[in-house]
């Protein structure tokens, strides 16, 4: 049972059974660009199409986003897939809260998804205390805003985030500190 | 199976997809280019009728033989095989003057079939045409292995959906006719909004809960309607990925699934190579166009998808 059930998300995310955190991840963002504003692929649609089914394939991969993320938390502390209390996550209604990503809030996010910075850090090749410091806005700890953004980006990713929108905010951040912390050239 | 049962002599490859210019022709000249190149043994169609210029993909400029005898005189599909210059490759033009896809009988599609499917090659390769007829779409049908082609337009994405559906369509209506459903099909379908079937898939599963015998029926048969996706003409990742949005789509919507075997970028190599009259692949056989038809062909054998460039 459950692992039917479990087969159902995968399906409804496109993705065969065995696919990593990050290939949920990616897949999820994909999926909702294509159901939530009208894709070419959607354009041409014809007596098939309504809103309400658009609306419903929408809440239909988020729901299996929230599950499977849920599964694998499950599936790395060694448990068998159990079925998820209530969807009470979606990167959307976050940003409501928070109007702009810093790094607390992107750890709100993380641990709201049940994430582990170890799982990302496995994912992503990167070190713990990395993002860590990304987290707690450690900018010193950090590498130039140059290598810092493919490290958001990648991490947005996991969170089911914009990547583009959360590098652009997080660096503004980092661009003020860099300015007020520089010393004065010349 | 065993090959002594295999009635059928070689493999048949049908590409179709709807709209005209999205470069049937010249994939179909291509998938034969290559499978020859890897010593197959090859027979082109070009059953895209009052539009046939398949020909002209091997330097042929007017056809000696073509498939207009075999309507109106009735000749031998197997005395219209003519060899080309590429090697292992042999073409069956398409008919250069009038003959219009409703022109065809019933009895002399019949006959097309069956000897396209008794032509003495290891592949057959069918180049549609462009359209939804369903002589068209009866053709798509008898294919092993059924190709569409697109480019990354909101028209030819119309047309590819219109084409896949009514061949669909087609299959179920033609599986249930030997057991006296033609007419209960139909039937559902014209009042599907009352039986709250937006879909094919949807009126599929309502015939296999409503009339559970003909389920396995269904079932087998419908397994075999595998639709291989090529996408041409791409110019960036975006179109690339678009593949990605036409199969969730398909899937999510019509419930068809079907399977993005491969992408063709654009490059004025090809149009080039139109107007010198030569096969694509033999001329431009180290451009990045050649490596992607060969990886598209070699998806469709293998059953497998594209690889998305940049890990997407």
């Amino acid at each position: 049972m459950a692992k039917d059930e479990l087969k159902k998300y995968f399906d409804i995310l496109e993705l065969p059974a065995d696919a990593s955190l990050r290939e949920i991840h990616k897949s999820f963002l994909r999926l909702k660009k294509i159901y939530s504003n009208e894709s070419i692929a959607v354009t041409p649609l014809g007596e098939e199409f309504s809103e309400k089914r658009r609306k419903k394939i929408l809440e239909d991969v988020e729901a299996a986003y929230v599950k499977l993320i849920a599964a694998k938390k499950d599936e790395s502390s060694r448990t068998a897939f159990l079925p998820v209390e209530e969807p009470e996550f979606t990167p959307d209604q976050e940003r409501i809260v928070d109007p702009a990503y810093s790094g607390p809030s992107l750890r709100k996010i993380r641990e709201k998804a049940g994430i582990e910075l170890s799982e990302i850090s496995k994912e992503l090749k990167l070190r713990v205390d990395l993002l860590k410091s990304l987290e707690a806005e450690k900018f010193e700890a950090l590498p130039e805003a140059i290598y810092l953004k493919v490290h958001l980006k990648n991490y947005a990713a996991m969170l089911g985030l914009d990547p583009i929108r959360v590098a652009e905010e997080y660096l503004r951040r980092h661009k003020a500190w860099k300015e007020n912390s520089a010393p004065p050239e010349k | 199976m065993t090959l002594t049962t295999k009635i059928k002599e070689g493999e048949i490859w049908a590409v179709g997809g709807g709209k005209g210019g999205t470069g049937k022709s010249f994939i179909t000249s291509s998938i034969g280019t290559y499978l020859a190149r890897k010593g197959k043994n090859v027979v082109l169609v070009d059953m895209d009728i009052g539009g046939a210029n398949l020909h002209s993909f091997f330097g042929i400029n007017r056809p000696q033989k073509s498939l207009t005898s075999f309507f109106e005189m009735g000749a031998s599909l197997s005395d219209l095989v003519v060899k080309t210059d590429t090697d292992n490759i042999s073409l069956i033009s398409g008919d250069v003057h009038s003959i219009a896809s409703d022109k065809i009988t019933f009895s002399q599609k019949l006959k097309l079939f069956r000897q396209i499917m008794k032509i003495n090659a290891q592949n057959v390769i069918i180049d549609l045409g462009a359209g939804s007829h369903y002589n068209t779409l009866d053709t798509f049908l008898i294919a092993d292995r059924m190709v569409v082609v697109l480019v990354p337009e909101v028209i030819a994405i119309e047309n590819m959906y219109h084409f896949v559906k009514n061949s669909l369509f087609r299959k179920v209506k033609k599986t249930l006719k030997e057991y006296g459903f033609k007419e209960i099909v139909q039937h559902i379908w014209d009042r599907r909004q009352s039986y709250g079937i937006t879909n094919i898939r949807e009126l599929i599963d309502y015939l296999k809960e409503s009339f559970s015998y003909i389920g396995t029926i269904l079932d087998h048969e419908l397994a075999s309607f595998k639709i291989h996706l090529v996408l041409n003409m791409v110019r960036n990742n975006n179109d690339i990925l678009l593949g990605m949005s036409i199969k969730s789509v398909m899937t999510k919507y019509l419930g068809i699934p079907i399977e993005y075997s491969g992408y063709i970028e654009y490059n004025d190599a090809v149009w080039k190579s139109v107007r010198e009259r030569k096969p694509f692949m033999l001329n431009y056989l180290a451009s990045s166009c050649a490596k992607e038809i060969e990886s598209f062909v070699d998806n469709v054998i293998k059953g497998k998808e594209v690889s998305l460039p940049g890990g997407y």
